[in-house]
Order: C-alpha cells, then sequence, then structure tokens
C-alpha cells in the first residue's frame, strides 16, 4: 500500500489524479476501521492531515464554509449558533476521541445512511465544494448521495469543504439508539426552520439506502404554517398538522430489517422523532421570537 | 514488628484502607508493560487465518501468495505444524488436526518479519475445505441435549408440589450468547532460549499456561517461564490459556525466532470463550403468603465438540438460594458445532440469577406482595440443597438496607402507573450470591538485613488491584507500612499460586501471603528482631490449612435496586439509578473494591439493556465481533450508581475474614433493572437484552400505550 502525504491542497489534487483510486484519508475514523476489518484495502492512501486550510472554517454572510477536516469536538464548541443542527448531530458521534479525529468531510466521503452529520445538512441546506486538477464545482448535498455509501465525487476529485448555511431559526438533531453514545443510529431525523424564508428543511438518516430528505412533508409543515398564520402569530402547532407532518416523514423513509433494529420500528421511531424535534423547534422558535419581530 | 500468630490478620491500617493502586502511575504513563508490549531482539509477528466454515476438513493450504509477501517467514497449518502432547484442553490442540470444529478456529498462522506483512500473509492464504452441514441450533427439542452427572438436583416431591400450589409461576426465560471483550486482547510473545520456553502471557493465571504449555511441548514445568505481570481485564476469558499462546510458542519453534501474536478483537468470540445462550424454565409453587413451596430451575444450553465437558451451570446459585421443601434443579447441554464457550464473569451465577430473581419478582405480584418480603419470607435456616449452615448469609439484611437508601418505603407495587411526560418510571430489585471459596496457594516472603521485606507470590493483577491489597495484607501482617515492603507476582518463577478467577484469588492469595509474613515475624523475633546478615526467608503452602473440611456453605450475598425509564413512545428503556448494597466479609480496599462492584454492576446493566449477540444460523460464529456492534454501555448509560457494604464478620472464611467481590457485582442486576421496566410498563422482559424495539412492541400489544 503506498501511503501519500501531499503538502498542500495543490499537491493533493496531483496525488488524486495520479492515483484515482487512492483512498483520502483524515481523521481515520471510517477508513481506519475498514481496513482494520479487513473491509477493504487500497492500493493507496493519500494522507490530508498536511493541509491546513482543510482544518479551517470561515462564517459568511449567508453561510459557514466548514472545511471538510474540521473536527466535530470543533464544530460543538466553536459553531453551535451557525450550526446548530450540525452542532448536536456532532454530540453524538462516537466518543470523545473520534469526535476530536473525524470531520464532515469524512462522513460525506464514506457516504454511509447512518453517518450522523448528514442530517443536519440536508436540514440546512449545503452545497458540498469538492475540487480536481480538472477544476472545482459545488454540488448540493441532496445530490451528493448516490446510492449505498456511494457518492457524486468523480474518482479524481476530494472534498474541499461544505458550505452550510447559517442558521436563522431553530435546528433540533434526534437519534434512536440501544446506548446512550457511541452507537450508530437506529434511526437519525434533524429538522431546520428558517424563519425569514418560512420554509423549514428536514433530513432523515439510517432508514433509506441514502440519507434523504422529506420533500412533501417539509412543503406540507410550510403550507399548514403559512395558512394558519403561525409563522407570525407563534401559535401552537396542532397535533393533526404534526402527526400529518409525521407521516409525511416516514413516507420518505425506504428502511430495511437489520441487526439495529426492523424496518417496522424504524418507521415508527422516525415519526416520533419528527413530531419530537418539530415540538422542540417550534417551542424554541415561540419563546426566542425567532425572526418574527422583523416579519 | 509485633509477634503476628496464624490467626486473623490484624485488622486496622493499612488492611482495610483506600490504599490507592500501587501500578497506578506505571499503569497511567504507560510503563506498565503487558504481554505484546514485549518485543525480544528478532521478533517475528504471527496472524491467525480462521477457518471459513463451521464444520468440515480443511483439504489444501495454498502458501504459495503468502509467501511471496515481501517478509514472509512461514506459513504454519496442520501439515507442517510441530506436532504437540496432551493438555487435557482439544482448543489448545491447535494446527494438529485437518478437522474443523467451528467457523473461526485457527486453521493457519502466517509469521513474517513486521506485523502487516504477517497481516498480508494471512489475506493471501488460501483454505480448500469440504465443508458438512454443522449443528447450529439449540431447541428444548434437541435431540442432543443430556444431563451430565451432578447436573440435576431433586429433593421432596417437586410435581405434586407444584401441582398442589395455590400460586403458581411458570416461566422461561432467554439469554443471548455474552462476549467477555476484555479491553486488552489476548496476546502472546513466545521466544525459546536454548530448550527453555520464555513467554509473555495475557492470563489471569500463568501457572496454569506454565503447565498446558509444558504438556504440549513435552517439556518439564520448570522449563517454561510464563509472566503475565499486567494484563488488560479478562473476566474469565483469559481464566484458561488459550489457543494464542500456544500458537505464539509453536510459531517460535518454526521460525526458531521469538514470535509475538495479538489476536484481533474480532476473533475472540470465536477463540476466548464467552457465555453460551441459555434457555430457562423456572417454576415456582407458593401459597398465597408468598411461601414458595417448589422451585424447579432447569436450562438448556450447548458447548463444543473441543469442550465436552462444559457448561452453563446456571441453575447452581438456585440450589442454595431460597428455601422450599421441594425442589429440582436440571441442566441439559447439547454439543453444538459452534466456537468454545467458557468462563464468563459469574458463569452459571450470573445466568440462572437472571431467571430466578426475575421468577420472584412475577411471584411477588402473583401474591401482591413486596418483593423484599418475599424474600425475607423465604429465608433459609441453612443451605437448602446441603443442609450444612452458611458461615454467614445477610441477604435479608441487604435488602432491607438497601431498602432504606434507595427509598423503597414509598413504593407503589402498582406496574405502568409512573409518568414523567413521555416517560414511564418503575423501580426494581433482585439479590446477588456468589460463591466464597479458597485454593490453595503457595508465598514467600523475605527480611533484608538493612531493613526492608519483599513479598513474592505468582498472584495476577487483571486490574482488581490485587497486587495492592496483597502489600495490604503482607503490611498489616508484617506491621509495617505498605511502603516498607516490595511485592511481588506475575510470573511462574514465584512461589505457584491459583488463578484470578472464581473471586478466590484474594482470599486464596492472601492467605499465602499473610502465613508467610507471620511465619517471618515469627523467625525475625528468635533472632530478637534482629535480621542476620543474608536476611531471612520464608516460603509456605496453604494446602494443608485448606484440607479441613468444616461443614459450611460459604457465600456472599447483596442486593441490587434500580429505577428506570421507559419512553413510551420509542421504547427505549434507560437506567436512573443503580445501587448495589453487598454482604462480602471484611472489605479489604474500599477504594479498588468500590471499583470492582461498581464494574459488575454496570456490566449486568449492560446484560440488561445491551449486549447481546447472535449465532448466526448460515455461517456458524458471531456477527457481532467488534465493540461498535457489541453494545457495552457507555459512560452515558450509567447516571446515579452507588455501591455500599455491610460490615460483615465471618471467622470462618480465611485469616482476613473477605470474601471474593469480582463477580458478585454482576450477578443480579439484570434482573433488578427488568424488574424495574415491568414495574415501569407492566411489560415482562423474559428475554435480554431488554431492547427498544421488542420493548415497544410489548407495551403495544399490552395496550400500555
Amino acid at each position: 500500500m503506498e501511503f501519500l502525504r501531499p503538502a498542500d491542497w495543490t499537491e493533493a489534487l496531483a496525488a488524486k489524479a495520479a492515483h484515482p483510486s487512492a483512498v483520502p484519508i483524515a481523521g481515520g475514523t471510517d477508513v481506519m476501521v475498514e481496513i482494520n476489518f479487513g473491509l477493504r484495502r487500497p492500493d493507496a492512501l493519500i494522507d490530508l492531515n498536511r493541509i491546513v486550510e482543510l482544518r479551517e472554517w470561515e462564517v459568511g454572510a449567508d453561510t459557514v464554509r466548514l472545511g471538510a477536516a474540521v473536527p466535530y469536538s470543533r464544530i460543538i464548541d466553536e459553531l453551535p449558533t451557525e450550526l446548530p443542527g450540525l452542532a448536536l448531530a456532532a454530540h453524538t458521534v462516537g466518543s470523545p476521541q473520534i469526535r476530536n479525529r473525524g470531520g464532515v468531510g469524512g462522513n460525506l466521503g464514506a457516504a454511509s445512511p447512518a453517518g450522523d452529520s448528514h442530517p443536519p445538512l440536508l436540514a440546512a441546506g449545503a452545497e458540498v465544494e469538492v475540487a480536481s486538477v480538472r477544476g472545482t464545482r459545488r454540488i448540493p448535498v441532496e445530490e451528493f448521495y448516490t446510492g449505498v455509501k456511494r457518492n457524486a465525487l468523480a474518482p479524481d476529485e476530494l472534498i474541499r469543504c461544505v458550505h452550510i448555511k447559517r442558521a436563522d431559526g431553530p435546528q433540533q438533531f434526534s437519534k434512536v439508539g440501544t446506548r446512550n453514545a457511541m452507537v450508530i443510529a437506529v434511526c437519525a431525523f434533524g429538522l431546520a426552520l428558517h424563519p425569514a424564508t418560512r420554509t423549514v428543511g428536514t433530513g432523515l438518516g439510517s432508514v433509506a439506502p441514502t440519507p434523504v430528505r422529506a420533500g412533501a412533508a417539509e412543503r406540507f409543515l410550510e403550507q399548514a404554517l403559512d395558512e394558519a398564520g403561525l409563522w407570525d402569530s407563534g401559535g401552537v402547532v396542532p397535533p393533526a398538522v404534526a402527526g400529518k407532518f409525521a407521516d409525511l416523514v416516514v413516507a420518505a423513509a425506504n428502511p430495511i430489517d437489520d441487526v439495529r433494529g426492523t424496518a417496522g420500528y424504524r418507521r415508527h421511531a422516525l415519526a416520533v422523532l419528527a413530531r419530537r424535534t418539530l415540538d422542540w423547534v417550534w417551542d424554541e422558535y415561540r419563546g426566542k421570537e425567532w425572526g418574527r419581530a422583523c416579519a | 514488628m509485633t509477634g503476628t500468630t496464624f490467626g486473623a490478620v490484624p485488622w486496622g491500617p493499612p488492611l482495610g484502607e483506600p490504599v490507592p493502586r500501587l501500578d497506578g502511575r506505571a499503569k497511567v504513563t504507560g510503563s506498565a508493560r503487558y504481554a505484546a508490549d514485549h518485543t525480544p531482539a528478532g521478533c517475528a509477528h504471527a496472524w491467525p487465518v480462521p477457518a471459513p466454515v463451521a464444520k468440515g476438513t480443511v483439504t489444501a493450504v495454498h502458501r504459495a501468495a503468502a509467501m511471496a509477501e515481501p517478509g514472509a517467514l512461514s506459513v504454519l497449518a496442520h501439515d507442517d505444524a510441530p506436532r504437540l502432547g496432551d493438555a487435557d484442553d482439544r482448543t489448545l490442540a491447535v494446527l494438529q488436526s485437518p478437522r474443523i470444529a467451528h467457523r473461526g478456529q485457527v486453521v493457519a498462522l502466517a509469521v513474517a518479519e513486521t506485523l502487516p506483512a504477517a497481516r498480508a500473509m494471512a489475506a493471501a492464504v488460501r483454505i480448500e475445505c469440504a465443508p458438512v452441514p454443522p449443528d447450529l441450533e439449540l431447541t428444548p427439542e434437541h435431540p442432543r441435549l443430556v444431563t451430565p452427572e451432578g447436573a440435576e438436583s431433586a429433593q421432596g416431591d417437586f410435581p405434586a408440589a407444584f401441582h398442589g400450589a395455590q400460586v403458581r409461576i411458570d416461566a422461561v426465560y432467554s439469554i443471548p450468547p455474552l462476549h467477555n471483550h476484555p479491553m486488552e486482547p489476548h496476546a502472546a510473545t513466545a521466544q525459546w532460549l536454548g530448550g527453555r520456553l520464555v513467554v509473555f502471557d495475557s492470563s489471569q493465571g500463568s501457572n496454569a499456561v506454565r503447565d498446558a504449555l509444558a504438556a504440549l511441548f513435552e517439556l518439564e514445568p520448570d522449563q517454561v517461564s510464563v509472566v503475565s505481570e499486567h494484563v488488560g481485564g479478562g473476566f474469565g476469558a483469559k481464566g484458561t490459556p488459550r489457543p494464542h499462546v500456544v500458537l505464539a510458542a509453536m510459531a517460535a519453534m518454526a521460525v526458531n525466532r521469538p514470535v509475538k501474536l495479538a489476536l484481533p478483537r474480532g476473533l475472540l468470540p470465536a477463540l476466548t470463550g464467552y457465555r453460551a445462550s441459555t434457555l430457562q424454565r423456572v417454576r415456582l409453587g407458593a401459597d398465597t403468603e408468598g411461601r414458595v413451596r417448589a422451585i424447579a430451575h432447569e436450562v438448556d444450553t450447548y458447548t463444543s465438540p473441543l469442550s465436552p465437558d462444559w457448561r452453563e451451570r446456571a441453575t447452581q446459585p438456585t440450589r442454595s438460594l431460597y428455601a422450599a421443601p421441594h425442589r429440582l434443579t436440571r441442566e441439559r447441554v447439547a454439543p453444538l458445532d459452534v466456537p468454545s464457550p467458557s468462563w464468563m464473569r459469574a458463569p452459571g451465577e450470573c445466568s440462572g440469577m437472571f431467571a430466578v430473581e426475575s421468577a420472584m419478582d412475577e411471584l411477588a405480584v402473583a401474591c401482591a406482595m413486596d418483593p423484599i418480603e418475599l424474600r425475607a419470607r423465604n429465608e433459609p435456616d441453612v443451605d437448602p440443597h446441603t443442609g450444612r449452615p452458611f458461615s454467614s448469609r445477610h441477604l435479608v439484611e441487604c435488602l432491607r438496607a438497601g431498602a432504606d437508601r434507595f427509598g423503597w418505603a414509598d413504593r407503589d407495587p402498582a406496574p405502568a402507573m409512573r409518568r414523567q411526560g413521555r416517560l414511564l418510571i418503575g423501580s426494581g430489585v433482585a439479590a446477588s450470591t456468589y460463591p466464597a471459596e479458597v485454593i490453595p496457594s503457595s508465598a514467600r516472603a523475605h527480611a533484608n538485613p538493612g531493613g526492608g521485606f519483599l513479598v513474592e507470590i505468582n498472584a495476577t493483577d487483571i486490574g482488581t488491584g490485587a497486587r495492592t491489597v496483597l502489600a495490604q495484607i503482607a503490611a498489616s501482617t508484617l506491621g509495617i507500612g505498605v511502603d516498607e515492603l516490595e511485592i511481588d507476582i506475575g510470573r511462574t518463577d514465584l512461589p505457584r499460586a491459583p488463578l484470578a478467577g472464581g473471586s478466590c484469588g484474594t482470599a486464596s492469595w492472601g492467605w499465602a501471603v499473610h502465613k508467610a509474613c507471620g511465619e517471618l515475624s515469627r523467625r525475625i523475633d528468635e533472632h530478637q528482631g534482629a535480621v542476620p546478615a543474608g536476611g531471612l526467608t520464608v516460603t509456605v503452602d496453604t494446602t494443608e490449612d485448606l484440607a479441613t473440611d468444616d461443614q459450611y456453605t460459604r457465600r456472599s450475598f447483596g442486593a441490587q435496586f434500580a429505577e428506570v425509564a421507559v419512553d413510551v413512545d420509542t421504547g427505549e428503556a434507560r437506567v436512573r439509578r443503580l445501587l448495589g448494597v453487598f454482604a462480602a466479609g471484611r472489605i479489604l480496599n474500599p477504594r479498588t473494591a468500590r471499583s470492582q462492584l461498581l464494574g459488575g454492576m454496570i456490566m449486568g446493566l449492560s446484560m440488561a439493556l445491551t449486549e447481546t449477540s447472535t449465532l448466526d444460523l448460515a455461517f456458524g460464529d458471531h456477527p457481532e465481533r467488534d465493540l461498535a456492534s457489541y453494545h457495552v454501555a457507555s459512560c452515558a448509560d450509567v447516571r446515579e450508581i452507588d455501591v455500599h457494604w455491610l460490615a460483615e464478620e465471618d471467622s470462618r472464611l480465611n485469616p482476613m475474614g473477605s470474601k471474593g467481590i469480582g463477580e458478585l457485582g454482576i450477578v443480579g442486576t439484570a434482573a433488578a433493572v427488568t424488574n424495574a421496566i415491568h414495574h415501569a410498563t407492566g411489560v415482562r422482559v423474559r428475554d435480554l437484552p431488554a431492547q427498544p424495539d421488542a420493548l415497544l412492541e410489548a407495551m403495544i400489544a399490552q395496550g400500555r400505550i
């Protein structure tokens, strides 16, 4: 196995172009597990740890540009206001040691449906910036996942960063597992309210071949909140609306039976998470008067 | 200096003090060396090749690709491995036969210059085999289920008494396979020096490893040295010699170099033993006042063809636990083509007590009695199985003391009544018990002429604090401080001692240490307190001290209390509070004792809620082979947890007056948790673990939510 250690981003792209089958490694929290288990034995690894800018983030007017290798622990400590959904999800990733090593780029690269960062990225709205010696492109995150553990990267491309919309309203994340930490999600759900545009975003994890949004559920909820004037009044979301929202979230799922839970249980639990997170974000919206004063 | 006799160890500092671990600093700074930390000059590395089928014969071992790897030294297999003698344990007869007894059995061993090269070689070895259909599934109708001799007991007329009882409980409980998974995987570094074999092994008892290696390689025991100076946990999985140490020694012989072999975590379930699954039927017949008249406990379990005498002795605690004139216990075992089960923390007792203590809770509900009162009402005067008196038994005292601390008095027994938002809250109790055994041991104590003492014994510290507590016993006997002596353990070159297992280490080793130090004190007194030039050395053995059979049953007891919250929407059960109150004789070091008991309780919590493994009927082994898929409770799962003990005086145990505590803490915990789940939800959990999907389904089926 070849071990390539590019000194900077240009060298990294050149290395990837020269070795398209090489596997990039940053925190190693996924790649090393697969190598240790003998699940894969790549011809080459490209170590991205010398590339400082992958561990940098920058807050812009509307988006956060999050380097692919910014560790989860720094997202929790440094970006809880700008990226609350992702920070909540980051809290549930592995152990402190894993959170010190792992970052969103690895989750995207692995593209496991159970990756904890996918639901908040989907809910908040994000674009993945990928690059190669041929140039740079941005892929909307919902188009990034193309199949079970497959993504839209070309063989010569590397993930540079993720552009995530800054929170303009409450965001929540919740997952079900058999224990309280260090657990792969049985199912997970992320929800973001965008009061400025009066829209909502969703993200579903571990309930379909890829992480997915529940588009119909989003549109239904947007419409129901609008029609009842709830964005302005801050009134309670009627249980029937929450129930229908949850049903539509479940309709977007396509779960399987596996060792972590049955498909039936996943559907049930997903509905619970949808109702629960809706309660939480709406309570926060009403309490904090997010955007209502200027609406 | 006190002129100590062979009687009790003087009670007082440093014995009974919370002395910090003597090896704590070495462990946290990384200077403590474990088996795989030893790298003799020229050390090669080995990696096992597991059997790809559950049963069959290896027909060919293709080595060419592996031997083409850079750094390749050898591929050992049944067709060329050195022939071994008989060690009376077929799991140790590695690479001796083409027959495959279970999936994951080592069928070849790659040896290379480096660890990555050995792994690459192992991946490149191609095993051809002729598989035959394996027998993998245990059912109560399995035709090969047999009751071995001594595996059943009967008193009175159980069938008639049960039939005539006013209140009857008849329930079947199941426990899945459970894996020990000590933090340090099994590892050995082996080296042949002339005709001598020197091995660093991760073992709970290096004397047994030496004996096995001597038998296998046809050496005298004194030609073999085994070092287990520091061991990163075992929970029984390192209680007897395991295949890795034989493979390392065999490979070192074959390549004529030192060889290191650390088992990958994924092979531990196949090669180092586990708690076999049990199906347990418990029947209790009682009067309406909760007096148990009839008790039956029947267990079906399995073993492997390599361990024909093994069984999970899950009815053992039931024999001595509660009074009832009509009794029946039976264990049946079937040989299946599965990896060999073995000891896992409180083997037998832990499995059996889940079933019995669940059934007692069911009886309490059926009789509308408080579960503590029910247990108190069935407290026996003597051991109901043997008729012998207990050397001490304070189960009821533990239950009552725990009830006070836990706030049990206010408990409304009605199930599924306490709601906090979307959570159902409940509390449960269960008893703990474990035998308090002692095994002969030797020890040596030495006084230096210039002051200072050295105590030597081949005890093993697997993380319990054995090194520290033995120093405390020695210091108290000698009337000195812990810092005035040196303690040397963990090598077969030291006086022979039993393993760290069966909760009998401290009692057995401590007795020998006390005897050696007491004798040394006497010798010093004979020299008017002046140690002669050359020092004084005393070597003792406790075989004769232990020889008298004085007709007592010796067991430790305890009571565990759990409070759980069950989410009515998701079925997630979480333990909010866990309390254990134990009666285990004198507690010799409250700091390390608390840690061991807490560890046992957390392992029991884990057994109740998260730990589970599957015997895969397609492949014949366990798919949950790592700590990501085999869920041990994490720190976030353990909220308020507390340990207390009673001041129990028992002069019939050993010079310290102590009972072992390594296993007591895990016994009964799972039942306390699942009894609390019943109190919270009305759902009786009879199949472990209580996972969200099953619990939710049961709650919905019972119309509880």
